[in-house]
């Protein structure tokens, strides 16, 4: 069976079994390594990516049922080398983590940001519940997530 | 690389395969690719239970036929009388659709609170109700304490049960079969949904309590039917307590305190994250937090 994936924009053909993981397809084939396959279950959220613009977990999409969707991975959330905008603030905040499960966070935060553009801490708490950090706190990243939010 | 460019690409490494993914665009379409399968296929809706089969080490079925972008499997009607929801409604969906309709206040939640924005995102209302295996699911006990019955349909035509009676025959359901909607009876209720994950997200509940209430012109309880999930491997209703509250008014404590004296009526079931004694336990808490939520709605 072939697939038609557009990934970050580019329209990829891929012969993965139907119901391949997405995050497989995007890290052996693609080569995209940023999804992270952890707990394989879509509860960690380190495999998060945006499907039609909504943040959904690569490792519970079977490939074929992304086949004609728009795929985006935390690898094209800049454009043109600029970082968006809550990749700048978290960066700005010293809010960065290592590339375990952070790329899932920046994915779910920038969903965040274009549908809930008056978030508040609570909310920004609620939109991360699904991204599970083992190693350290959430402060710095809900608070670079309130000044991303303040800069328009 | 330009949009428009196709590049071919190396297939992945080998995975537990299933060797087709039929996506339908209408029921009939469903139905015949299911009914053609026979048990070499069956339905593919959010997916976030089949794509965990091989962390139980389950072997995918050879085809799956998925009915997620089916429009009339997709939609939530509210009636007058019924509120009939399609079974690939997200748990997302179903709680934004019943916001506003105070008697689902248990549904809602229930749907609302499962899990995590992004699984809510993506896992149905029907896949719910038609895992076997599930014990911990949220909408089975809310839709038990509502009274749901559930449509199933083949090619030869669709039926309507109870739901108490689909939970009994859902494993054997046949071939070519699937569940097309839930409908839920409206009616004055106060209803509340109470669940303990270990977590506050992203756990699966060790114990629910869904509770729907009516209550009389002198504050008494006229009708109650309350049901409990994750205890036991499949969710049911606790009727000796149901009997026990009627024609009493309907208060938190003394709920809780008839709770305790009836939890002998669970077995519970081990699990690795409780053991089978905490998850009856944590019953009679959990019906007062039910009861004090569904008073103040």
């Amino acid at each position: 069976m072939a697939l038609s994936l557009t990934v970050n924009g580019d329209r990829l053909a891929s012969t993965a079994d139907p119901a391949t993981p997405l995050v497989d397809v995007l890290r052996e084939e693609l080569h995209l390594t940023g999804a992270k396959p952890v707990c394989r279950e879509g509860f960690c959220g380190a495999c998060m990516v945006l499907i039609d613009g909504k943040p959904t977990p690569s490792c519970l999409t079977p490939a074929a049922l992304a086949d004609g969707c728009e795929i985006r991975t935390v690898e094209g959330l800049a454009t043109h080398g600029q970082l968006n905008r809550i990749q700048a603030a978290l960066e700005a905040s010293d809010a960065v983590q290592c590339g375990m499960c952070f790329p899932g966070m920046v994915v779910s935060l920038t969903h965040l940001l274009a549908i809930r553009p008056d978030a508040t801490r609570e909310d920004i708490r609620a939109a991360l519940t699904g991204n599970i950090c083992r190693c350290t706190g959430y402060e710095r990243i809900i608070e670079a997530t309130l000044l991303a939010l303040a800069t328009k | 690389m330009t949009p428009s460019s196709l590049t071919q690409i190396a297939p992945a490494a080998a995975h537990d395969a299933a060797s087709s993914i039929h996506v339908a665009t209408s029921l009939a379409s469903a139905l015949d690719a299911l009914s053609e399968y026979g048990a070499a296929g069956a339905p593919f809706a959010g997916g976030t239970w089949i794509m965990r089969s091989p962390i139980r080490h389950e072997p995918l079925r050879a085809h799956y036929v998925a009915i997620g972008r089916i429009a009339e499997l997709g939609a939530v009607r509210i009636g007058a009388d019924v509120v009939e929801i399609g079974a690939v409604v997200t748990h997302a969906a179903l709680a934004g659709a019943l916001a506003d309709l105070p008697e689902f206040n248990v549904l809602a939640a229930a749907a609302g609170r499962s899990a995590n924005p992004a699984i809510r995102a993506m896992a149905t209302i029907g896949g719910n109700l038609a895992t076997p295996d599930f014990a911990s699911a949220d909408c089975i006990p809310a839709l038990l304490c509502l009274g749901a019955e559930i449509e199933v349909a083949g090619r030869d035509g669709r039926e309507r049960m109870k739901l108490e009676h689909f939970l009994q025959i859902r494993s054997t359901l046949a071939p070519g079969r699937v569940v097309t909607q839930i409908i839920v009876p409206r009616s004055e209720r106060k209803t509340a949904h109470a669940r303990l994950p270990l977590r506050k997200a992203g756990d699966y509940p060790v114990a629910i309590v869904s509770l729907s209430v009516s209550i009389d012109a002198t504050g008494r309880v006229q009708a109650a039917r309350i049901a409990v999930g994750s205890v036991e491997p499949v969710a049911r209703r606790w009727e000796r307590l149901e009997a026990a509250l009627i024609g009493r008014p309907l208060d938190a404590e003394g709920a809780a305190r008839t709770a305790a004296e009836l939890a002998e009526d669970f077995v519970g079931r081990d699990g690795v994250d409780a053991p089978a004694w905490y998850r009856v336990s944590v019953l009679p808490g959990l019906v007062r937090r039910a009861a004090a939520a569904a008073l103040g709605a």
